[in-house]
């Protein structure tokens, strides 16, 4: 066995050069992968702390803001250009976790936290692919109250935990890496992989790529956002359906719309047909309950999940009867 | 972390001095602090992220020090509860702030709490509900109900004020000061440095054969200290808590009965369980079927769990009058319902964990327990040493609620301790104390109630099984108490009451704040409100018109002649019941998605054992110096033993009860004061606390003859009683002094008078019965199915209020545990093992709470007081299904009513 190790990296660069495999993990602040380690679920032999990097967030030159990969969560949802020009992205933040886990958690950790299924926690006792791959999965047909109804596969059906991602997805955030072999951005909306018949393959990330910054494009003007988050308790508890919504509306027509939902699905699942259908209506109950109907056309789900589907549904319209009611 | 290790040396500051320690990588603050730098002010209730009692501020922010690598604080400052309180006016006001307010119950919350306090009010010195509740909402409380918590952090008028202390007076809590500054020692906190650890090998199956490979030589291999398996058992291996159904093993043997279940133990030191990974331990399992449900367990051919339990039958209880079926009959309405609930976790945010180390060739195990003496008789049997080879030092308990009752840590700790001579200590992992505590027992209720036309309950018919996991534990406790409380605080004349309990491959069914009787008030007080309702009669009248009253007799045909309080706590709801009902029907004329509810339920339990003896013995005494001391025996788990056994004691003595020294227990030292159990230390050792106290009185004047009313002050090495006569000086130091190194003592016990049940179920169960009444008004989103109760108004009949601030105390906690089983709490074996799966109410849940204090004096309890410590739970849950009833116009006869259940619930009524 090699032993574990710490260290911190006092560069991107820095960072890179000291990954040198499979065991060598980058350490954000450590919410997810530390509680991951004590479960015996991750077990690096290297970590490598990135919290001392890319810790600002930046206006750009194009109208968009960049924020790094280690600014805390909490920083970015108190941040005022966030508020201001992306409130669903600070409602998410702040709907999820607590302000301790906030205060810490970093924005490269939290777009990399794992599932919460509590099989895939379950090591001595459950079968899991996303763990253990070709083993099996004992959350279908199991206890799935939690999970997901869209994207999800015969082998996986565990969801993604975060909110801020669904916002991220909402305002479509590049997600900026670099490597060994240089840097490249990725649209947050292709970043996540669906399970299908390898759900320990999460995202597209690299063994060894380091997440830097997360670019937000510019706001567009008029454009009204909120996000929503359906749990049992009121605060600190992961989402059984969150919806991170947005409408422009213009002489009673919806002119754009974003939905993305929480909860449901292996990613952030953004409902572009649903929210083709808006586009182009006016501002109604109907135009809302139909685009909701088509996001979830596709849920597949299992007995103790079936309530998602129509959650889901009365969420998506809830929020953009919001918008459309503030826009008026 | 199943990895050797580098250590590396970090620097950072500590509470403003330099600190400088050996951490290894991964590894927590928390444990940094705790361990290897002493911070035991820093407490661990998850290791997860879940419930904040660990928040400590980095750089000025709070954080989880369980999520943070100690390595990330280097060259950074870390400040705790402790430093905080040593340094910072503002700590040192919060910390009066929660003592004034009762805001510190068992205090295992209270770091958590008031370190990210602290950091708020560092900012913002008046801070408002929605700030607080912001800033605190990452830590959990089982005890408070939180409402007195934020009023402490806000800064809201002192509850407690000073005084002398006598009954009836509320001031602050005798053993308070440690909990709000850091020092309060739990049962992780007590062990020596250096100490070896113990980690139990447990099932990962509901139901699993196993085999051990070669055990000596895995130990020979690791270097472990010792494996423990069932084979180092000198005594049986088996406990429980009640005598005729001791049926669980320490270690099990061949096969496990629970997910969960521990089959072996490895004593090591620290190092080794720094890189131990479990699954190197030699052990195969086979997973076998189990049953986890109570309908499996009855069908033919189900696998029997325990010799002798025929059909998994534990045992059941019946208790019936009249004619049941004739009165049902007769009536011009009747209702029936099929009630369900799911396990429920206690939640106690401390979990399991104590020290054990060998003293004179004797055994002293240092734990968190309810029940100091039971733990001894448990031990006597498991170690097969003679009693006084064993001493039980309880440590401050972090909650319990019922499940600290049944022995956890103690046998391993005790069987590791005599097996290698060292100390050792152990602390469960927060899955490990859900996995194997006990939990509510699960329901499966059928009740059907007639009424005639005027209203008068003509018939009452239930049955009900539960669901009492792999071993008895409390399970026949319950199986007996629901059919005596069933009936709920009303007078029928024609009742049946049936229940079982039946065993399954599930966790251990036990004691739970209420014993089962939450669970049959959900059934009893629904089918009130549809009776009321089908019969066309508001059902606040409805209730008051069946109510018990002195004179009348129960359902076991007991009558009282005195403090039947039932009719008091609803008539005290009148008003709000009035008020909001037409508020809310207001509110819901102009509101479509958003509907209001506003429901009642009342609810009573019988204080002490059903028909049992339970007495309790309180010693006190004098010094040579005058000093008074009290050995109070009881356990003080939070609920306020130890302030009202004392307000008591002084009141009868004659004396303030903050110059008292009390003495906690300890088996070696302090009388048997029972356990801290079914309401009834209040009554039963305040009672033997009253006698103590009298008896003293009685002594001093009667050696110093002086008159009745004599005042008494006690120090300097002698009493000075002041009478009509005027001052009369009695010197102690003539006097000799006994073993105990008292001049004066009384030792008295109290056992309440109860008669045994006939097969009838008829009898005397208890001398004395609480009551209570709430009323709660809740807003549904008939779209998403979420339920927010927005108000409670809640009426006990405590007989006399001793300290009326702890009363409200155990109210709002009472409050806030039957809101989480009605709305969020179900433990799903295997499943929710967790805090962040197992959800229980935060901050942000517990909408404010009036409190009204009722006061029928019990003939028997002291001063007229009774207990109190779980009817404050019993009709929450109720009064939440109906007043989402009143809302919706839907009945939910299954809890938790989650959004999902409301929701479906709704959809199907609409459709
Ligand atoms: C009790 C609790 C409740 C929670 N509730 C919620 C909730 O309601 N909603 C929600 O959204 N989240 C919730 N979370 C999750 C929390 O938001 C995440 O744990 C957190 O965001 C992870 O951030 P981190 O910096 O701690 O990541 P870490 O734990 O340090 O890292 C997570 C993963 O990301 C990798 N990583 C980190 N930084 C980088 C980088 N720059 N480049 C490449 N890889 C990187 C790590 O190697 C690791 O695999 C909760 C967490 C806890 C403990
Ligand atoms: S112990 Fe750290 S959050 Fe529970
Ligand atoms: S006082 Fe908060 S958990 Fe006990």
């Amino acid at each position: 066995m090699n032993p574990l190790t710490y260290e911190k990296a006092t560069s991107s660069t820095d960072a890179l050069e000291r990954h040198d495999g499979d065991a060598a993990k980058f350490l954000g602040a450590g919410t997810n992968l530390v509680d991951l380690m004590r479960e015996g679920i991750a077990t690096p032999t290297r970590l490598i702390d990135v919290t001392g990097l890319a810790q600002s967030i930046e206006e750009q030159s194009d109208g968009g803001l960049r924020i790094g990969a280690g600014v805390s969560n909490t920083a970015v949802a108190e941040d005022a250009t966030v508020r201001a020009q992306y409130p669903a992205l600070s409602r998410a933040i702040l709907a999820g976790a607590s302000a301790q886990i906030r205060n810490m958690a970093t924005v490269g950790g939290n777009i990399l936290q794992r599932t919460r299924c509590s099989y895939f926690y379950d090591v001595a006792g459950s079968r899991c692919n996303k763990r253990s791959p070709g083993e099996g999965c004992d959350a279908i047909g199991g206890f799935n109250r939690a999970h997901g109804i869209l994207g999800v596969s015969d082998s996986c059906i565990a969801t993604h935990p975060s909110d801020m991602a669904v916002a991220l997805s909402l305002y479509d955030a590049v997600i900026n890496v670099e490597s060994d072999e240089g840097t490249r951005s990725i649209p947050i909306n292709d970043f996540y992989v669906l399970p299908e018949d390898t759900p320990d393959i999460e995202n597209q990330l690299n063994p060894g790529e380091l997440i830097v910054s997360v670019d937000l494009p510019a706001p567009s003007a008029n454009r009204r956002a909120t996000y929503r988050k359906v749990r049992d308790r009121a605060s600190y508890a992961f989402a059984l359906v969150s919806v991170a919504g947005s409408l422009i509306i213009k002489d009673g027509l919806v002119v754009d719309a974003g939905i993305s939902l929480g909860g449901v699905a292996p990613k952030p699942w953004r409902a572009i047909e649903a929210e083709a259908a808006i586009v182009g209506s006016p501002p109604t109950e109907e135009t809302f309950r139909n685009a909701a109907q088509i996001a979830l056309a596709d849920a597949t789900t299992q007995p103790g999940n079936v309530f998602k589907t129509e959650l889901a549904q009365r969420v998506i319209v809830a929020v953009l009867q919001d918008l459309a009611g503030d826009a008026q | 972390m199943n990895k050797p290790f580098f250590s590396q040396q970090i620097a950072f500051e500590l509470n403003t001095q330099p600190a400088r320690a050996d951490a290894t990588p991964g590894q927590r603050l928390s444990e940094l602090l705790r361990e290897n730098l002493g911070a035991r002010d820093v407490k661990i209730g998850c290791d997860a992220g879940d419930c904040g009692a660990c928040t400590v501020l980095l750089d000025g922010q709070p954080v989880c020090a369980c999520l943070t690598a100690a390595h990330q604080v280097e060259g950074r400052s870390v400040e705790t509860l402790a430093g905080l309180y040593r340094a910072e006016e503002k700590a040192k006001r919060l910390a009066d702030s929660f003592q004034n307010h009762g805001a510190a119950q068992c205090g295992i919350c209270t770091p958590g709490m008031m370190v990210s306090a602290i950091a708020l009010l560092r900012n913002n010195d008046a801070p408002t509900e929605d700030e607080v509740k912001d800033a605190l909402g990452g830590v959990l409380c089982r005890c408070t109900g939180y409402r007195k918590i934020i009023d402490a952090v806000v800064g809201a008028p002192a509850i407690a004020h000073d005084g002398d202390g006598s009954v009836g007076t509320s001031i602050r809590r005798l053993d308070g000061q440690c909990k709000v500054d850091g020092t309060e020692a739990f049962g992780d906190d007590v062990a020596p440095v250096g100490c070896l650890e113990i980690f139990v090998i447990r099932s990962p199956f509901a139901r699993a054969s196993f085999t051990f490979e070669n055990l000596a030589s895995f130990a020979d291999a690791t270097g472990v200290e010792a494996v423990l398996t069932a084979d180092d058992i000198a005594g049986r291996n088996i406990f429980g808590v009640i005598p005729q159904f001791m049926d669980q093993p320490v270690f099990a043997e061949a096969e496990t009965r629970f997910r969960g279940e521990a089959v072996a133990a490895v004593v090591a030191t620290s190092e080794f369980m720094s890189t131990f990974d479990p699954r190197s331990f030699p052990v195969t399992w086979t997973e076998m079927p189990a049953t986890q449900n109570i309908h499996d367990a009855q069908k033919d051919g189900a696998v029997q769990l325990h010799h002798g339990r025929d059909g998994n039958v534990m045992c059941g209880g019946f208790v019936t009058c009249g004619d049941a079926q004739a009165g049902l009959s007769a009536a011009s309405k009747t209702v029936e319902g099929h009630f369900k609930s799911g396990f429920v976790e206690h939640g106690y945010i401390e979990p399991e964990a104590g020290f054990a180390q060998i003293v004179n060739g004797r055994v002293e195990v240092h734990a968190c327990t309810q029940a100091p003496v039971m733990d001894l008789d448990s031990l006597q049997i498991i170690l097969g040493l003679d009693r006084s080879q064993i001493r039980i030092v309880p440590t401050a308990v972090g909650g319990g609620f019922g499940s600290k009752l049944d022995i956890s840590v103690q046998p391993y700790l005790a069987l590791a301790a005599l097996k290698t001579g060292k100390p050792v200590r152990i602390c469960y992992s927060r899955t490990e104390s859900m996995q194997s505590s006990t939990k509510r027992h699960p329901s499966d209720i059928r009740l059907k109630i007639g009424a005639d036309a005027e209203g008068r309950i003509t018939g009452f018919d239930f049955y009900g099984e539960f669901d009492t996991g792999a071993y008895a534990s409390w399970g026949p406790t319950v199986a007996n108490r629901v059919p005596v409380h069933a009936s709920g605080p009303y007078a029928i004349s024609n009742y049946r009451a049936e229940s079982k309990g039946i065993h399954t491959h599930n966790p251990p069914a036990g004691a739970f704040r209420g014993f089962g009787v939450p669970q049959s008030a959900i059934a009893q007080e629904s089918l009130f409100d549809d009776l009321a309702r089908k019969l066309g009669i508001d059902p606040l009248e409805f209730r008051i018109i069946n109510a018990l009253e002195d004179g009348v007799p129960t359902v076991c045909g007991q009558v009282f002649d005195q403090g039947v309080g039932i009719t008091a706590c609803l008539k005290a709801l009148r008003p709000a019941w009035q008020s909001e009902t037409a508020a809310a029907k207001a509110f819901n004329e102009t509101s479509t998605t958003i509907k209001r509810g506003v429901g009642i339920a009342a609810g009573w339990y019988g204080c002490g054992n059903t028909s049992l003896p339970n007495p309790s013995t309180i010693k006190s005494g004098v010094r040579p110096d005058g000093r008074v001391v009290l050995y109070q025996g009881a356990m003080d788990i939070g609920q306020g033993a130890n302030t009202v056994i004392t307000q008591i004691f002084a009141t009868a003595l004659g004396v303030p009860a903050d110059s008292i020294s009390r003495i906690g227990a300890d088996t070696d030292v302090t009388p048997d004061a029972g356990k801290t159990s079914a309401s009834r230390q209040t009554y039963v050792s305040g009672n033997a606390a009253r006698l103590s106290g009298e008896a003293l009185r009685r002594l001093i004047l009667e050696r110093m003859n002086v008159a009745r009313d004599a005042e008494l002050t006690f120090g300097d090495g002698e009493i000075v009683a002041t009478d009509a006569e005027g001052e009369h000086r009695f010197d102690l130091s003539k006097l000799a002094c006994d073993d105990e190194r008292l001049v004066l003592r009384a030792e008295e016990t109290y056992d309440p008078p109860t008669r045994p049940l006939d097969e009838n179920g008829q009898g005397a169960p208890y001398a004395q019965f609480g009551y209570a009444a709430h009323l709660v008004v809740v807003d549904v989103d008939t779209a998403m199915g979420t339920v927010k109760p927005t108000k409670f108004v809640a009426a006990h009949d405590v007989g006399r209020a001793i300290n009326p601030m702890m009363v409200e105390g155990q109210v709002h906690g009472g409050i806030a545990q039957g809101l989480g089983m009605a709305l969020m709490e179900e433990y799903v074996p295997g499943r929710t093992e967790n805090l962040h799966d197992y959800l229980i109410p935060t901050i942000g849940d517990i909408p404010p709470i009036e409190t009204i204090i009722i006061e029928e004096p019990d003939a028997h309890g002291p001063y007229g007081a009774k207990g109190l410590g779980e009817h404050v739970l019993i009709p929450t849950a109720p009064a939440i299904l109906n007043a989402i009833n009143a809302a919706t116009g839907v009945r939910i006869t299954r809890v938790p009513a989650t959004p999902s259940l409301v929701r479906t619930e709704i959809r199907k009524a609409q459709r």
